[in-house]
């Protein structure tokens, strides 16, 4: 129950004194409540949004520099891996060598 | 869709499990209080690709699962009723009651009606000036401020044909009960990121300090529950107990301040029965005062219906994450998702009905254990 999807805010409107606006959910647009996130918002932010309500905005610097660290560590360890299956098949042959 | 598909990387994902098992000295016992965690763990099979390194224990996160009897027998008696158009979110719906569940009684003649967002309830509410509606207002931190809004908005817009069903929990005293068992196993804990998007994390810091236990913040794709369950196994490697945030894109530590703010207003802390588990202390929310108008239970009367939890049905168990669904008894065989004895089998959050849905109950089956 606190499924809440990416979606970016798109449009946005008053209804009766309350925040609303459109916000795109990778093509399915819905109307959501936005008055919890309203003093922060730019069109085209994206919003985590849980049924109709926008909870928070997505710090998109944050979430690039987060997976750029994790992508660089998953390349390092795959560099890291390689070497090591390096290492290993040298050995056997090494050992054999006259 | 941008920052959602990276943290779905195999090849980070990969990297970050080699990373748990070389870090991992032995198999560390976390728990991931929510349940969406719990169906992503068991459908990607985390858990497994972990084995040896961290035991993963599933917690009682899934607001549905939690959701009193009485709760849900007051629902039926209000959605049976001629002049009422039940609400709920579309999880209530095939939660067993002590004789059936909310699609049987509207199966009956009941209006019972699932909304996408409870603003959408007080709309059905306006343009139903003749009907009474009642919403099924249950949930964690995360629906709250949905939900007090409603309530907020009704009042505002003298909405008097609305009123809600509470049936709130918050998740900091459901950590507490489960460290303060005798006989406890979490040795650290995956916090619900979407509850601290709402929250912050400045409950918890007392919590991972006074128990010694570390709480990682945690996201619900592969690459952040991975990267959760890492950095919980660095903590308790190095002996350190802290409160850490995996979830930074979404969560800060002061959470976010206007829906606290007004779910501070509409609703305040009250005890509350939890399904399985009892009484916990000031674990849920219930209207305060100025809006009892809009307490359902008080303008039906039906706030005294008391029955009995069903004896065969371990949720409380399950919910505690002292018993594995696949050790139930009647897991898979008197239980199912079609005839379900409790709600972990038919919410989309239930422990039981991840481990039915994704190849657990075929391997309970070869094992030979229904045989």
């Amino acid at each position: 129950m606190c499924l809440g999807i990416p979606g970016r805010i798109v449009e946005v409107h008053d209804d009766h004194g309350l925040s609303m606006g459109t916000v795109d959910f990778g093509g399915v647009r819905r109307e959501v409540c936005l008055a919890y996130v309203a003093d922060e918002i730019e069109l085209g932010d994206y919003a985590i949004v849980h049924v109709g309500f926008a909870i928070s905005i997505v710090d998109e610097a944050e979430a690039k520099r987060t997976f750029e660290v994790l992508k660089e560590m998953s390349q390092l360890d795959e560099l890291d891996w390689i070497q090591e299956v390096a290492d290993q098949s040298l050995q056997p042959f090494e050992g054999k060598a006259p | 869709m941008r920052y959602l598909s990276e943290y779905r990387d195999p090849d980070v994902a990969e990297a970050l499990i080699r990373r748990i098992r070389n870090r991992s000295s032995r198999p560390w016992v976390i728990m991931e209080v929510c349940g969406g965690q719990t169906h992503t763990i068991v459908k990607q099979g985390i858990d497994a690709l972990l084995e040896d390194a961290v035991e993963m224990i599933h917690g009682p996160g899934c607001p549905v699962c939690v959701t009193p009897l009485e709760q849900i027998e007051k629902a039926l008696a209000l959605a049976a009723m001629p002049d009422v158009i039940f609400t709920s979110f579309g999880d209530m719906l095939r939660v067993p009651g002590s004789s059936c569940d909310l699609q049987a009684v509207r199966a009956r003649g009941g209006q019972v009606r699932v909304v996408y967002s409870p603003l959408d309830a007080v709309d059905l509410a306006r343009q139903n000036p003749d009907k009474e509606v009642v919403f099924f207002a249950v949930g964690f931190e995360t629906t709250a401020p949905a939900n007090a809004m409603a309530v907020w908005r009704a009042k505002q817009l003298g909405v008097g044909n609305f009123s809600v069903l509470v049936s709130h929990v918050t998740v900091p005293p459901a950590i507490t009960a489960i460290l303060d068992a005798p006989d406890n196993r979490v040795e650290a804990f995956l916090a619900a990121g979407h509850v601290c998007t709402i929250m912050g994390w400045t409950e918890y810091e007392p919590i991972a300090e006074r128990y010694r236990v570390p709480i990682i913040v945690t996201g619900f794709e592969p690459v952040d529950i991975l990267e959760g369950i890492h950095l919980a196994v660095v903590q308790l490697e190095e002996g350190r107990h802290e409160v850490e945030n995996q979830y930074a894109r979404s969560v800060r530590r002061e959470g976010t301040v206007p829906a606290r703010d007004l779910v501070a207003r509409v609703f305040q802390l009250v005890d509350r029965s939890w399904r399985g588990v009892g009484m916990i202390p000031r674990s849920g929310l219930g209207l305060r005062e100025e809006f009892a108008d809009f307490d359902a239970e008080v303008r039906f009367q039906v706030g005294n219906i008391t029955v009995d939890e069903p004896k065969e049905c371990r949720a409380g168990e399950v919910l505690r994450g002292q018993l594995k669904p696949v050790d139930c008894p009647a897991f898979g065989t008197r239980c199912t998702p079609e005839n379900p004895l409790g709600a972990p089998m038919v919410s989309t959050e239930g422990a039981c009905a991840a481990y039915y849905h994704y190849r657990r109950y075929q391997s309970a089956q070869l094992a030979g254990k229904t045989s």
